[in-house]
């Protein structure tokens, strides 16, 4: 009796030891962990705002192809037109050029609509972002979870900044404030005798 | 029976830039007379308040998804015979399965070719 009590005191004395070494490793790794949660939201915020600059742009391209789609089609109804009326005239030479240029503006207007299609990027970037943000949400609230469960404590410093992730954060905000608009830029160059 | 150029076309997708690209295709195949909806429930409204040819539908969209609205489609009286093609970046086999299942009438993987897209509208519309 007394050899089974000794033995349950040392598997008690070895749990708490894990329980303490395990708290004191969730210590050390707190401010990471604090970093980590102040710094996801940040960073999921720039992924959207990847999303919404990639769409953006996307529709300015599309804007610009269907111009000149538009346009390539105007100019192939009087293409054809033309070809009509000098065929009843029996101008066989240029006739004939003008069919070759019909063949190229018909291989032209095929490459547009291959620059429209391959603009579908821009859906499977915007899907993969969104599953991503969300990932980050999970992980972030996760963390939170973390922090309120173990009780980490805030020392104080400011932990967000620290290490790459925080470092390259810091970059990705500072260009967003500091970014120069063209207008500015002209101005300033302007001040400096340039016109 | 071949496609009429002239029937109405509804294009579904949450995504402008897909659904500009679809309307887009369709045109330089001759269809000009294309409407969008941004989701599955907005696009049951518009079929049921509309005379409808053909439904192209992406999947994954909120509010209601494609495979909901294709299902919703085949599951109502006056719906039910439009042909309906999903383009999607769904690429599992699983989802593919599930499609045909709901009574799709052809399936595109995202990205495609205009090409893919005019020989799917050729084999729903022969």
């Amino acid at each position: 009796m007394q050899q089974r009590e000794q033995k349950l005191y040392e598997e008690l004395g070895e749990l708490a030891r894990f329980v303490e070494r395990a708290m004191k490793t969730i210590s050390e790794a707190s401010p990471g962990i604090l970093s980590s949660s102040t710094q996801l939201p940040t960073a999921s915020g720039h992924l959207s705002d990847l999303n919404k600059m990639t769409e953006e742009g996307t529709l300015e391209v599309m804007r610009l192809t269907e111009l000149i789609q538009d346009n390539r089609d105007r100019i192939a109804k009087d293409l054809s037109a033309v070809v009509e009326t000098l065929q009843a005239m029996d101008c066989v030479k240029l006739t004939e050029r003008l069919e070759r240029v019909k063949t190229v503006m018909g291989e032209d207007g095929k490459h547009l609509t291959e620059i429209m299609t391959a603009l579908s990027f821009q859906d499977l970037v915007a899907q993969r972002v969104k599953k991503l943000v969300t990932i980050l949400d999970d992980v972030q609230s996760k963390l939170v979870e973390l922090v309120v469960i173990f009780g980490i404590q805030h020392n104080g410093e400011s932990t967000s900044a620290e290490g790459t992730a925080g470092h390259l954060l810091k970059q990705l905000e500072e260009s967003k404030k500091t970014a120069m608009k063209q207008q500015v830029a002209d101005d300033i160059l302007a001040q400096f005798g340039f016109k | 029976m071949p496609a009429d150029p002239n029937m109405k076309i509804l294009v579904v997708d949450d995504m402008v830039t897909m659904r500009r690209i679809v309307k887009n295709i369709l045109k330089q195949l001759g269809f000009a007379n294309v409407d969008e909806a941004e989701n599955g429930q907005d696009a049951l409204q518009k079929l049921r308040g509309d005379a409808y040819g053909f439904v192209v539908s992406d999947w994954n969209m909120p509010v209601m998804t494609g495979i909901d609205m294709l299902r919703a489609i085949r599951g109502d009286e006056k719906l039910k015979a439009i042909p309906v093609l999903m383009v999607t970046a769904e690429a599992q086999q699983s989802n593919l399965v599930e499609a045909v299942q709901a009574g799709v009438s052809n399936y595109i993987v995202k990205p495609f070719t205009a090409e893919t897209m005019q020989e799917k509208l050729g084999k729903i519309f022969k």
